[in-house]
Order: structure tokens, then C-alpha cells, then sequence
């Protein structure tokens, strides 16, 4: 049980803590603006007339604050191909790590729309609070115009400017989160793409949203301490000031004010948090469109393989791949602003020297329905084979072929070929026995186990690599993530 | 990039608006707005969108994705037939659902939303599209061929017998009859 441990740390245990670290920022985030509208000086008067709703709103107003400016670092794909690629700065933990940087994307864009939707709801409250509690005594702090405007009006009241700008961007949001789901993605990605680019529309809205100034502190506590006697007063505020005083074990007796309370709203913090991520977002589409279109690209040849794939040998000047690396091909003739990830198959030049890598030995599992698709690579693999022969490290590469689909007799009869077909088995792997011959070869060592492939197969190994007690192996689970 | 499916959109769209429409109306009877009976509506009119819009049309062409548990709901709203099928029908009724909810502050933004999509569900219908139910696929079940309950006829096919015939000096090694001749290396 404790080498599953092993497995699961490898596999899990980065992703927990990261997770974990980012709950507690919110949380912690929450909690600190929460008591700071509830019990300090400045916001004493407003709180007296909000109530609850003024300490939720704002509170959930600095988590969406953190999430918006989160959101979008995920998304500077450069940044992280650059940090993953530097050997220096991250190891093979940090590369896991970022190639779920799309997940993390995901979890702070679901966090943007659960809070905004409490931050909604808190608004409204205020806004019946404004008008319930419409304050004679500080006419600088009100925001509705008179009292009673909100219940007892017949016509729908003047929505104040961050109002507006509020449903502008529930709206904006509403059309960019119905669009993300798996299902749209996956039919018809044009929609996703399209209204996701929507959020340069969000974050210019928001930075008008948050210079409303509704919500306003009170700026000269020393002169005017909260609580104070005033001489102009209505009676009964200085009634219910004093029956506070007596609440609250100030000690020190009723003070007079020396002057009236001045309100001023404050400096938009949301402008600190989110422009400095806006800014490298913008300077990360800036250049990838220059560094796309700076050298054009020559399609050297294109060649046609069964089952209706095309090979396409492309020539980019300057432009350096390393195995393993993705591309984002924009195709202008299919559709002008759409790029879409595939996996580089070859690169060339390549030193392939096995030895310059740790690599003991590698195991190579190919699942097919169709037999004709192992005729796309079946060249490479006998090539490589050749190769390991001739410097005698035949047991480097183990090749399994499965042929998923078990209608008729098929085989690859080409004599040119007889090394795979030697390996090609007919119906699908068993995945738990092949861990075990796996674990069984390789005990004490740590096994990278590669995934490209359909989320079924994805989550079985996933759970296998967890789940491994029988040997003194570590499965460390890695999937094929455009991210 | 081939034909976009409107339907789709038009239907995670409503479900998101029904909830909107649904937790704005809840805020609104809450906080005793006035104009709480538009509230309530809205709370009534958003349960009813998200029951309607919860199952999934089957796609055009590629593999449909269910949502959990929503075979009841497949169910009840294939019951309605063409009412529920047809896409002109649930862009009417849309419009008019959200209509009430633009009468009162906490349930505007579930108006405009189920609008919207009020809005896309016109164009699915104009793009020709209408809702099929996902039902489970009732395949008769995998034949095997008749002929293995009966016996063979015949017996498996033998060489002639002047082949198998056994050589009577070799008579003491020969354990079986061998129809083809064996070499020694292969």
C-alpha cells in the first residue's frame, strides 16, 4: 500500500496542494475583506445602513478581484511553453503541474461566475437597504434618491452607473460560460472561440464597472470618531448612538464630533489586480501574432495514409521544435482567426542519440481499430527497430500492437514488416496485466507512463498508476494536454 | 468548419437563463421588492425552462453526450411531442416567459438571458434544426450463427485413403495417420 502512496504523491499530490493553497487564498481573502467592512471605523455608518449585504457584496467583490486577475495567466501559453521548456527553472513535477494550467483556467472561471452571482444577489439587497434606510443625517453616504425608492416606486428606478455596467457584464459572462461546456467545445468549437474572446469586452467594462464609486468610507475618522455625539442631530440618532456606546466597551465617554462626516469613495482596486495579467495577456497574443506572422510557412509535401489522415511536412525559418512539442495551425482558408493544437509527429533535424537520454527502456502500446492506421508509422517503428539491433539494444523497445476491432482474420502480411506483425494482438490490451509484467521488469524504478488518447483509456490507466501495490514500482501518469 | 448546431447553444443557454431567472426570483420574494409577484413568476418560470431544457437533443451527426439522470426527463418532455419538439415552439415560449421578469429589478437579468437564448433557439429553427430524444439504442441482441445448434452432418474432410493407409514395416512407430509426409528439418 505505501508504493501506491508513492505513485499517488507523484501523480496527485503537486495538484492538491496547489488547489488547497488557492482555496485558502480565497477563503482568507473573503474572510479579511468581510471583517473589514463589518467592523472597522471608516465603514462604520455604511455598515449601519447595508447591513449584511454591504460585507458579502464587497467580500465576494475581492475573490472575483483575485479570480479575474488569475483567470487569465493560465492562458499565456508562451509564458508557461517557455518556463516548461527551461531546464534550469522547473523540474518534472513543475512540467505536470503546468500542463494543468486549462483545468486551473476552468476552476477560476466557474469561481468568476458562482461569486458573481452572490455578489448579484448581495447588490440587490443593498439596493431595497439604500432606500429602506435612506440616511437624513449623512446625505453624502445615500445612493438612492429618496426614501422608499426601491419598494414603493411604480416604474422601474434609475439603475446608478454600476448598475448598468454590472448587467453588461453578468450578460458578457452568461454568453462566454453557456458557450464553454465540453459539448459546444467538442461540436461546434467556432461558438466557443468566438464568444470566449468576449473577455476583452468583460475586463474594459469592468475596469468602468469598479469607478462607479456607490460605496463610499468615511475620510476623516480621527475628527468625527463613528458613534459621536453630533449637536445638529435628530434626537434619535443620538439616542441610538449613545445606546451603542454603551454597547461597545469603548470606555471613554460620549465624544462630541468636531466636524460632519465626510464620504468619499475609494480607488478602484480591482485596477491594481487585474491589469498587471491583462497587460501580459495582451503582450502574449501580441506576440504570438508577430511571431506567427513574421516567416511565412512552406508546406513541402503533403502525403496521403489510409484511413483519411494527411501527413503534412511544413518549413517555418527560425523555427526550432523539440519532440514532443504541439503546433497551432491556422489554416486561413478554413476559418481566419481559429487555431487548433496538433502533436508534431516528426522533427527534423534531430540528434536521436537514446543514450543522452535516462531512458532504460521503452514501452510502446498502440490501440487501433482499423489495421490499415498501423501502416502510418509502421515504417518509423521498423526503422528504429533496425537501428536498436544494429547497436545491440534489442530489449530497449517493446512494441504491442491491438487491433480493437475482432471482425475477420487480419494480419500485416508485408515481409518488410514482419516485426509488427509478429506483435500485433487482436482485441483490446489488458491494461492491469500489463502494469503487472511492467512492474514486475522494472522493480524499484520510476515508470513515466504517456497517454494520448480517449478519455476512457485515459482515466483506466490513470487509476491503474494509483493503484499499483503488487511491486516496488512508480508509476508517474502524464496525458497528452493542449494546455 | 461544417454546420454549427444552434440547438445546442440555444439549450445550455436556457438552462443557465432558467437558473438565473429562478435565483433572481428568489432574491426578489426575499427582500419583499416591489413587484414580488413578478418574483415569484419568475421563480415558477425558471424551475419550468430548466425541467424542459435539461435533457439533451440528440445531435445531428457524432456521438450525443447525455446528461446525468436525464432519462426521466427525455421521457416526459418526448411525451409532448410536437410541442416540445419543435423549435419555433420553444422560441415563443421563451419570449414569453421572460417577458414578466423585465417588470422587476431582480429578475431582469433572467430576462435578458433566457431572451438571448430565446433569440438562438429562432435561428436553430430557422436553421431547420428540431429536438430528438436520446433513447436508449435497443439492439437485438448479438445472434449467434443458427447453425451451432446443429451437429455437422458430415464428418471433418479426410484425405483419400489410399493416403492413409498406414506402411505395414513401419507399423510399431506409426502412432497416428499422418495425411501430409513430415521432413525432418523444417
Amino acid at each position: 500500500m505505501s508504493v501506491a502512496l508513492k505513485s499517488w504523491r507523484a501523480n496527485e499530490g503537486p495538484k492538491h496542494l496547489i488547489t488547497m493553497v488557492w482555496i485558502a487564498a480565497n477563503v482568507f481573502l473573503f474572510w479579511k475583506t468581510f471583517m473589514v467592512y463589518f467592523s472597522e471605523a471608516q465603514y462604520y455608518y455604511l455598515h449601519k445602513m447595508l447591513g449584511l449585504g454591504l460585507c458579502i457584496s464587497r467580500a465576494s467583490a475581492s475573490v472575483l478581484n483575485f479570480n479575474c486577475s488569475l483567470v487569465l495567466l493560465p492562458m499565456c501559453r508562451s509564458l508557461l511553453t517557455f518556463l516548461r521548456g527551461s531546464q534550469r527553472v522547473t523540474g518534472r513535477r513543475v512540467r505536470r503541474l503546468l500542463d494543468k494550467s486549462k483545468t486551473f483556467h476552468v476552476a477560476c472561471g466557474v469561481t468568476i461566475c458562482i461569486f458573481s452571482v452572490v455578489h448579484v444577489s448581495a447588490h440587490l439587497v443593498n439596493m431595497v437597504s439604500f432606500s429602506v434606510r435612506y440616511s437624513e443625517d449623512f446625505p453624502g453616504l445615500n445612493v438612492a434618491q429618496y426614501r422608499g425608492q426601491v419598494t414603493h416606486t411604480d416604474t422601474h428606478m434609475d439603475i446608478f452607473f454600476p448598475g448598468v455596467t454590472g448587467v453588461l457584464l453578468v450578460l458578457v459572462l452568461f454568453l462566454m460560460f453557456t458557450a464553454s461546456s465540453y459539448c459546444i467545445r467538442v461540436s461546434s468549437y467556432e461558438i466557443f472561440w468566438y464568444t470566449h474572446n468576449l473577455f476583452i469586452v468583460f475586463y474594459v467594462i469592468l475596469m468602468v464597472h469598479v469607478a462607479g464609486g456607490a460605496l463610499k468610507y468615511q475620510s476623516n475618522v480621527e475628527t468625527h470618531p463613528p458613534g459621536c455625539v453630533q449637536n445638529n442631530l435628530s434626537s434619535w440618532t443620538n439616542h441610538r448612538a449613545a445606546g451603542e456606546k454603551g454597547t461597545e466597551s469603548s470606555g471613554a465617554p460620549q465624544t462630541v464630533c468636531q466636524e460632519e462626516a465626510r464620504f468619499q469613495p475609494h480607488f478602484p482596486q480591482t485596477w491594481l489586480w487585474v491589469s498587471a495579467p491583462l497587460c501580459l495577456y495582451c503582450a502574449e497574443r501580441f506576440y504570438r501574432f508577430i511571431r506567427s506572422s513574421a516567416a511565412p510557412v512552406t508546406i513541402v509535401s503533403v502525403i496521403s495514409h489510409p484511413c483519411s489522415v494527411v501527413e503534412l511536412r511544413m518549413l517555418k525559418s527560425g523555427f526550432k521544435p523539440h519532440p514532443g512539442q504541439y503546433i497551432l495551425l491556422n489554416c486561413p482558408s478554413v476559418s481566419s482567426f481559429e487555431n487548433h493544437p496538433f502533436t508534431l509527429t516528426t522533427v527534423s533535424p534531430f540528434v536521436d542519440d537514446w543514450r543522452q537520454y535516462k531512458l532504460k527502456r521503452l514501452y510502446f502500446v498502440w490501440v487501433c481499430r482499423d489495421l490499415q492506421s498501423f501502416y502510418w508509422f509502421a515504417d518509423l517503428l521498423c526503422g528504429l527497430h533496425e537501428r536498436l539491433w544494429r547497436d545491440n539494444r534489442p530489449d530497449y523497445l517493446n512494441v504491442q500492437l491491438y487491433l480493437s476491432n475482432t471482425q475477420g482474420l487480419q494480419s500485416i502480411s508485408e515481409e518488410r514488416y514482419r516485426f509488427l506483425s509478429s506483435r500485433l494482438r487482436i482485441g483490446r490490451p489488458k491494461w492491469k496485466l500489463i502494469f503487472q509484467e511492467i512492474g514486475r521488469a522494472n522493480q524499484l524504478k520510476r515508470v513515466g507512463v504517456f497517454c494520448c488518447g480517449p478519455k476512457g483509456i485515459s482515466k483506466a490507466l490513470h487509476t491503474l498508476c494509483n493503484s499499483n501495490p503488487h511491486t516496488e514500482t512508480a508509476f508517474e501518469y502524464n496525458k497528452e494536454s493542449f494546455s | 468548419m461544417g454546420k454549427i448546431e444552434w440547438a445546442m447553444w440555444a439549450n445550455e443557454q436556457a438552462l443557465a437563463a432558467g437558473l438565473i431567472y429562478a435565483t433572481g426570483g428568489i432574491v426578489g420574494v426575499a427582500g419583499q421588492f416591489r413587484g414580488w409577484q413578478f418574483a415569484a413568476f419568475g421563480i415558477a418560470a425558471g424551475v419550468f425552462v430548466c425541467l424542459l431544457e435539461y435533457p439533451r437533443s440528440k445531435r445531428g451527426k457524432g456521438t450525443s453526450v447525455e446528461r446525468t439522470g436525464q432519462y426521466c426527463f427525455t421521457v416526459c418532455v418526448n411525451a409532448f411531442g410536437p410541442l416540445t419538439r419543435n423549435y419555433y415552439v420553444r422560441a415563443f415560449l421563451h419570449a414569453a416567459l421572460c417577458v414578466p421578469g423585465g417588470f422587476m429589478l431582480a429578475t431582469v437579468l433572467g430576462c435578458v438571458c433566457l431572451g438571448i437564448a430565446s433569440l438562438i433557439y429562432l435561428s436553430a429553427a430557422i436553421h431547420g434544426e428540431h429536438w430528438e430524444p436520446i433513447l436508449p439504442r435497443t439492439e437485438p441482441p448479438k445472434r449467434v450463427g443458427d447453425s451451432i445448434k446443429e451437429p455437422p452432418q458430415n464428418p471433418p474432410p479426410r484425405p483419400p485413403p489410399e493416403l492413409r493407409r498406414k506402411k505395414a514395416d513401419k507399423l510399431e512407430t506409426a502412432a497416428y495417420d499422418n495425411p501430409m509426409s513430415v521432413t525432418v528439418n523444417e
